[in-house]
């Protein structure tokens, strides 16, 4: 995976974000840190309300503020800081130097504007081009997003365009700058699960073009195991294990990774594989536990862990897990950490798309 | 869009034939025909009204004639004014009502668009206070009352200057213009200026904008380009009931300000009871709003390419 | 991510060993509240609703309340205070009947104006030193000081003859300043430069037997001539025919509030049943019921509202309460129609609804548990709006002279009179506007909030 001496593109440290409501503070993300490096694909994973769209939005800067507040981190972007400001060298890195995509398209588009030109301006604003000159590459690019009949549909509002059309509208719109990182939030969620293969491929090819650095929100494992080279697997505002696609499905370092994996549907038709709910619901972020966020749902819970937030643990190259059962003090962990494995599954990289050669 | 140009304007004829029919209905369910009320006239004008509507003929006919005259744009004549024609009424009239209209739709148009905007940016500072105390007064008080103290203080402010700076009643010249259009687009201002903020203010938290903002856009073209564009579009949808406020509206302020207007004469026209012209004036009012919604729906359509498209 | 520095665990005696799962089971904190007890709360927390709220329920004890204590008949008048003002002096002094002025003053003793007699509203007695060169003198009045060279005012009439330096006003006195002068004239009747003015304070006055025949002293009372007495209490002033404002303006509250509450709470209620109605019915018939709906909304409100009016033949100037509530009712009902079909349409269609169907629910259960409570926000709130609009449109009517007529009155009513003397008396006309203006903000602002607490879309936004 990532040669250790690679210097990121993008290194987040140590995030917060607080949400103030007239119910009391609520502490959406604690303490996330994370990089990315060129060409590759960053998965964030979690339940709803674990924080993972919240920690992009703040590297966007688009959370509102108030009623949000960030209250620590750092993100370097190329070496400049992007928390605090939009501006790199005078100029809005948001569209340039990373695009986004949303999860619902049919919102995510102004109504009363032509998909044309609504990709067109951002390259008037970034580049400084014509509208005609700006018109023209929209309709290219249009036409890299395979959308047929570019020419016409560009000059079509969103409501004429069906979902999956809007998202690869959407798709080209983030890319028209050509920008050094995507960011796409659950872009597969509100669509037909036909259309997700599509434009999961469309994203990676994408990415092969013009070598992008993806960072990809889901819920969904089937899409980590297609897109992600490493995954960062986030749980009540924090990442509690990092690690690569194959680190996070064969050898998880926490026990909130393997409920996520249990409660996942499988094709393996040799087990009798049924689905496990994880128990319980996640922790209130109005007031978040003093020990491990997780400790109320998790079956090897110990007393330390209601009472310690756990540190990272490294467990392997590039694998970290928030959890104490990595404690050299824990006694029959070894046992535990096994039993927590999936024993079906005998390849690494089973369950893998077809995309997974080419980038290997 | 011509297929639903034409299905609205259908629609506006049939809607025009049902109030000229609720108009007449009305005027005939008193006990004894008001067109052949008791009241004191001249026989000439007797004469006149038996000719024109068929009063000795039973009720249907009556309607015949009356649908038949006003499918012809004769509107009738007047009930209590010898020789006066409801035509020449509106036709020397409306001009003068129409003139008020128009600049006060312009006003409340523009400054609630203006000031809903303004609202939005400033939120909770001192420009949306002003603004919100304002629209307070436009919406709660009455604009009667509004017209009667704007002429009063008039009446101050040319008493402290020692000279006129406007005219306190009266018609002719822009002067005379100013104040009562203030005064009759305000509560219709204060209204859009409440729809404009909240539609601004539910924009601002919209996906799209969110869009714009991940693209890098400069707050001024988001604000521009993406927000506003949107949040006129409610505004525009209720410009329609806003012109029918105004026009009723401009009733009180024609006669606190004393403008010769159809407004005025339609109170006139009721305080006199004469039928005809009551009669007249609502179908003619009645046609008037309904082409001016079908009016401000075309415009909408025009604005909005869901509507325009579909 | 690195490693943080939490104290060694190995120190804490049996940091490791398992504990139950049932120990470590989260709760929820916070209690769950029932859909109206969640709106509740909310339009607690919103400070302007509350206060229009208790605003209204002053405004109703004000109407119902409010002749119970202050029993003064709104049809009496006081024709001592005619348009007098809230606060206005109210003391008089008892004079001796009116006897005509009969000797010839003596001059005063500097040069200028000066009074014969204490000024009250009985009669004002002037007397002056004589000036050169005039052949008569004018007398004038002024309600604000007389500038230098500036209008003199009302020209009450000449002395008759330059020999003639005194004049008696008894022309329409108000009691408080006046401004007279005396202006010489020259034989022609022209103007000569020469002027006095003199600031006079003019007192309200009363004859005894006037005072005991509007039972304002007793036999016994041992009150006689010089002394003060007080005039009648209004504390908001009287209007044009001397009626007392506050009595009037709680009779004109019962007629606007009457006609402001029960004209939209039987529209909205024939609108929540023709629209429930055709919701529930459904296609053609539907269909036919809103183009009907359709075209009652189409019909110009106020000119039909007049038209309605004549039609029950009800001239102006006559009183019509109920036609107006009948008015109302036939032309507006259409508006609630359409917004409860719509809630009706919108929820027959909810997957809740649908599940409830699934479950066996039968349509009395369905209506009863999920149709109404789903749509009782949206009506309620409809409900508040339409007060303030029905109260604004009797006023207009009633200001047009289409409405509420007199003796009745009626918040517009009063309006209405207030206008003509608005120059001279503002309180006649700014008292009622202002009851009126309260009045439909609190109901604005109360349905804005209920609007705000009963939203959903806005309760899953925060």
């Amino acid at each position: 995976m990532t040669g250790p001496h690679e210097k990121p593109l993008l290194d987040v440290n140590d995030l917060a974000v607080e949400f103030d409501t007239y119910g009391g503070t609520v502490k959406a993300v604690r303490g996330v840190s994370f990089s990315v490096e060129a060409g590759k694909t960053l998965a964030i994973v979690g339940e709803s309300g674990c924080g993972k769209s919240v920690t992009v939005q703040a590297l966007m800067g688009l959370v509102p503020m108030p009623p949000g507040r960030l209250t620590a981190g750092t993100a370097k972007l190329r070496g400049h800081d992007i928390l605090r400001t939009t501006q790199i060298d005078g100029r809005d890195f948001r569209g340039s130097e990373i695009g986004m995509i949303f999860q619902d398209p049919m919102t995510s588009l102004n109504p009363t504007m032509t998909i044309g030109r609504q990709i067109a301006e951002t390259l008037e604003v970034h580049l400084g081009w014509s509208r005609k000159q700006s018109f023209a590459r929209a309709i290219e690019l249009l036409e890299l997003a395979r959308i047929p009949e570019a020419e016409q549909r560009a000059r079509q509002y969103p409501f004429e365009f069906s979902g999956g059309m809007l998202q690869r509208a959407m798709i080209a719109m983030a890319i028209a700058c050509e920008p050094a990182i995507l960011i796409a939030d659950e872009p597969t969620t509100a669509l037909d699960v036909t259309i997700q293969a599509q434009l999961l491929d469309l994203m990676a090819d994408m990415q092969a073009r013009n070598g992008t650095a993806i960072i990809l929100i889901t819920h969904d494992l089937g899409v980590v195991a297609r897109m992600a080279d490493k995954v960062a697997v986030m749980y009540a505002g924090q990442v509690v294990e990092m690690g690569s696609v194959d680190d996070i499905f064969y050898r998880s370092a926490h026990p909130y990774t393997v409920g996520l994996r249990a409660a996942m549907p499988s094709n393996d038709s040799s087990a009798r594989h049924r689905l496990l709910p994880i128990e319980g619901s996640p922790p209130d972020l109005f007031a978040p536990p003093s020990g491990c966020a997780y400790a109320a749902r998790c079956p090897h819970a110990m007393r330390i862990c209601t009472e310690v937030e756990p540190p990272a643990f490294q467990t392997g190259p590039g694998h970290y897990g928030r959890c104490w059962l990595h404690h050299e003090g824990v006694a029959g962990a070894a046992e535990t950490l096994r039993g927590m494995q999936p024993a079906l599954r005998t390849e690494p990289g089973d369950a893998a798309g077809p995309n997974r050669e080419e980038k290997a | 869009m011509w297929r639903y140009t034409l299905t609205r304007l259908l629609q506006g004829i049939i809607t025009i034939w049902f109030i000229a029919t609720a108009t007449f209905l009305a005027m005939h369910a008193v006990p004894g025909n008001p067109l052949a009320g008791d009241k004191a006239m001249t026989a000439e004008i007797q004469a006149n009204l038996e000719a024109k509507y068929g009063l000795d003929k039973p009720v249907s006919q009556q309607y015949l004639i009356y649908m038949g005259n006003l499918m012809r744009g004769d509107l009738g004549i007047s009930y209590t004014q010898k020789n006066r024609e409801v035509n020449d009424i509106i036709r020397e009239h409306f001009p003068v009502s129409a003139t008020l209209g128009i600049i006060a739709i312009i006003f409340a148009a523009l400054g609630g668009v203006l000031f809903g905007a303004l609202t939005a940016l400033y939120r909770n500072k001192w420009p949306d206070t002003v603004i919100m105390l304002m629209v307070i007064v436009g919406i709660s008080v009455p604009s009667f009352v509004i017209a009667a103290f704007a002429q009063l203080a008039l009446v101050r402010i040319n008493g402290a200057l020692g000279f006129s700076l406007l005219p306190v009643a009266g018609w002719g010249t822009v002067a005379h213009m100013i104040v009562p259009s203030l005064v009759l687009g305000l509560g219709t201002m204060a209204y859009l200026t409440r729809l404009m903020r909240s539609s601004m203010l539910e924009i601002v938290n919209s996906d799209y904008i969110r869009t714009a903002n991940a693209k890098g856009l400069p707050a001024t073209r988001i604000f521009t380009h993406h927000q506003l564009r949107n949040a006129i579009l409610p505004v525009v949808t209720v410009l329609g009931p806003a012109i029918a406020a105004i026009t009723t509206g401009g009733f009180v302020v024609e006669l606190v300000f004393a403008i010769p207007g159809l407004g005025r004469y339609f109170v006139q026209a009721v305080q006199q009871l004469d039928y005809t012209v009551i009669m007249g004036t609502t179908v003619f009012f009645g046609a008037f709003l309904v082409l001016m919604v079908i009016a401000v729906d075309l415009l909408y359509g025009w604005i909005d390419p869901r509507v325009r498209l579909n | 991510m690195t490693m943080n520095s939490s104290p060694d665990p190995a120190l804490m005696p049996g940091a490791f060993a398992p504990i139950a799962r049932e120990q470590s089971v989260h709760r929820l904190s916070r209690p769950s509240l029932s859909y109206w007890q969640d709106a509740w709360f909310r339009l607690k927390a919103n400070r302007r609703a509350i206060l229009s709220l208790w605003i209204i329920i002053a405004m109703l004890l004000f109407t119902v309340l409010g002749p119970l204590f202050w029993r003064v008949d709104p049809a009496a008048q006081d024709l001592q205070q005619i348009s007098s003002p809230p606060g206005a002096n109210r003391s008089v002094v008892i004079v001796e009947p009116y006897r005509p002025w009969a000797e010839a003053p003596a001059a005063p003793s500097e040069p200028g104006l000066d009074v014969a007699a204490p000024p009250t509203t009985q009669q004002v007695r002037l007397v002056w030193t004589p000036m050169p060169g005039a052949a008569d003198y004018r007398v004038y009045r002024n309600i604000v000081p007389v500038k230098q060279g500036g209008a003199l005012g009302v020209p009450l009439g000449t002395s008759g003859s330059a020999d003639v330096t005194h004049y008696e006003d008894r022309m329409d006195l108000k009691p408080g300043v006046a401004f007279y002068s005396v202006l010489a004239l020259d034989a022609n009747g022209a103007a000569l430069p020469a002027v006095f003015t003199r600031r006079i304070e003019v007192a309200n006055a009363i004859t005894l037997a006037e005072a005991k025949a509007r039972a304002m002293v007793k036999a016994d009372d041992g009150l006689g001539v010089g002394d003060q007495i007080q005039y009648r209490l209004h504390p908001l002033g009287t209007d044009y025919l001397g009626r007392d404002m506050l009595a009037r303006l709680m009779q004109g509250a019962r007629v606007s509030l009457f006609i402001g509450i029960v004209a939209p709470t039987i529209f909205v209620l024939f609108g929540v049943l023709y629209g429930s109605m055709a919701g529930f019915l459904g296609g053609r018939i539907d269909q036919v019921m809103m183009r009907f709906a359709d075209f009652v909304i189409a019909l110009p409100f106020l000119l039909f509202m007049i038209l309605f009016k004549i039609a029950f033949g009800i001239g102006p100037g006559e009183s019509g309460i109920l036609p107006m509530i009948v008015a109302m009712v036939i032309l507006l009902w259409p508006a609630t129609a359409r917004l409860v079909r719509g809630q009706i349409l919108q929820v027959r269609e909810e997957a809740y609804v649908n599940a409830a169907r699934l479950l066996g629910a039968r349509t009395n259960y369905l209506v009863l548990r999920h149709m109404i409570p789903n749509t009782f926000g949206v009506i309620l709130v409809t409900l508040t709006f339409a007060i303030p609009s029905a109260i604004f449109t009797e006023a207009f009517l009633s200001f047009i002279g289409m409405g509420v007529a007199p003796p009745t009155a009626s918040w517009g009513s009063m309006s209405n009179d207030g206008i003509k003397s608005m120059l001279i008396s503002p309180h006649e006309l700014f008292l009622p506007a202002l009851m009126i203006s309260i009045t439909v903000l609190a109901f604005n602002l109360l349905g804005d909030g209920l609007r705000d607490a009963l939203d959903a879309k806005m309760r899953s936004r925060e």
